[in-house]
């Protein structure tokens, strides 16, 4: 939205709010007696994000992270990680939601980049590797170790999704991604 | 205590089943992310008594809004006439918490990944039905360790709705929303009135409870038939439908 702070009705009362020095309780400026919680904007430096598909000039179909939009607009500069580089996108041919290019400053083509998570329509979160981070993070000693195999070991994207993606040249890999509790 | 006899639905069934009877037709209902039991129960009451309801249940095809801004504002309005949220704990003054366990705020004893929407929901829906499927004393407390959403606020506050009723799988609560507090409305029978006082951890004022109406053959039916049906095909919580709904009892 852009605007420095916004009434939101909600959360008093909460422990949350005691913790939050971005969110007062402030009352009705024109009058009426209520009061209400006021937060502060948020004003990322960046926003990184992996979205369906984007152009070369950086215009953006994010497909089902729709929510991308928000991001976009509220941070100072954005960087777009792609599953897929096409030659032209506009409103009409997004999916999902669509970011003009005027709000990106970078694209990087990244298939699997959402990888262990899922990308609706492409390929379901890797179950097996979200195992793995849950218990590797049970310590820091295995956090760590975890972190080197698996963020500093590879020296690039193409090598992680070689090593870790199973599946990531098989049209046989699951397609469907729904959100549900285990 | 003694053993309830086998009946013929789970306690995921009977919870959507009652769940249902709290949506009203021509009204919003809508229910979050993660939300098997709500969604059935969303499902459910459009297929018998609230045909004209609108329903959203997000993260699915049953959302008509893209962004989650849209959702908000459209709360923020006053245009959700029900909820239905959960918590790991459940206190009597209806407050609930989704964040962490453990009185040191700082310190922890487990966290969770806390409440998305849900703080703000609490106020702007009209009603909010709280349900949860372990009726236990350690998820029914007198105060919560840590208020994600409160039951209830002073009057200056600015808030178009509240808790309504609490709902589990041995028993309804409602919310007297003068008194601030959750109280006994009815009991899901083969439970009895000490079965409920034995598993919350506070007091249910009042002496006696009524028999809850328990889920109907008509119900039942409709359930493991339309709506199965209608959540496998539209993979919404497709998995939970085909494993839950029709299941072996208990």
């Amino acid at each position: 939205m852009g605007v420095p702070y916004v009434p939101v009705i909600g959360l008093v009362g909460s422990d949350l709010l005691k913790r939050r020095d971005d969110m007062v309780v402030a009352a009705d400026p024109f009058g009426g007696g209520k009061v209400s919680v006021v937060a502060k904007a948020m004003r990322p430096d960046i926003a990184l994000f992996h979205v369906d598909k984007a152009d070369r000039h950086g215009n953006v179909s994010c497909g089902y992270q729709v929510d991308a939009v928000i991001l976009a607009e509220a941070s100072a500069h954005v960087v777009v990680t792609a599953e897929e580089i096409v030659d032209r996108i506009t409103e009409n041919h997004a999916v999902g939601a669509f970011i003009p290019s005027i709000l990106v400053d970078a694209v990087v083509h990244a298939p699997f980049g959402a990888h262990p998570g899922g990308m609706a329509g492409r390929y379901a979160p890797d179950k097996a590797a979200m195992q793995e981070y849950v218990s590797a993070s049970r310590d820091d000693p295995s956090f760590a170790a975890y972190l080197e195999t698996h963020v500093f070991g590879p020296r690039s994207h193409e090598e992680y999704v070689e090593r870790f993606v199973r599946h990531a040249s098989s049209s046989s890999f699951p397609r469907e991604a729904e959100p549900e509790k285990t | 205590m003694e053993r309830a006899e086998a009946r013929d639905y789970n306690d995921d069934e009977l919870m959507v089943v009652l769940m249902s009877r709290e949506v009203r037709d021509g009204e919003v209902s809508a229910c979050g992310a993660l939300s098997q039991i709500p969604a059935a129960a969303l499902l459910l009451a459009k297929e018998l008594h609230a045909p004209d309801a609108e329903l959203i249940i997000l993260n699915t095809v049953f959302r008509p809004f893209g962004t989650s801004r849209q959702f908000h504002f459209f709360a923020q309005r006053g245009e959700l006439g029900l909820f239905f949220a959960s918590g790991v704990q459940i206190d009597r003054h209806g407050n609930y918490n989704l964040h962490q366990l453990g009185r040191d705020h700082d310190r922890p004893d487990v966290r969770f990944p806390g409440g998305y929407g849900g703080g703000l929901i609490y106020y702007a829906a009209r009603r909010t039905v709280l349900f949860r499927t372990e009726h236990t004393r350690r998820s029914f407390v007198e105060q919560v360790d840590y208020i994600s959403a409160a039951g209830a606020t002073p009057p200056e506050v600015l808030r178009l709705g509240g808790p309504s009723k609490a709902i589990t799988p041995k028993a309804i609560f409602e919310f007297d929303a003068s008194a601030g507090c959750l109280r006994l409305e009815s009991i899901h029978s083969p439970y009895s009135f000490e079965d409920v006082r034995e598993n919350t951890g506070f007091e249910l004022g009042v002496t006696e409870a009524a028999a809850t109406k328990l889920p109907t053959t008509g119900e039942l039916s409709t359930l493991r038939g339309a709506v199965r049906q209608k959540m496998i095909e539209t993979n919404t919580y497709g998995g939970w439908a085909e494993r839950m709904l029709g299941a072996a009892s208990i």
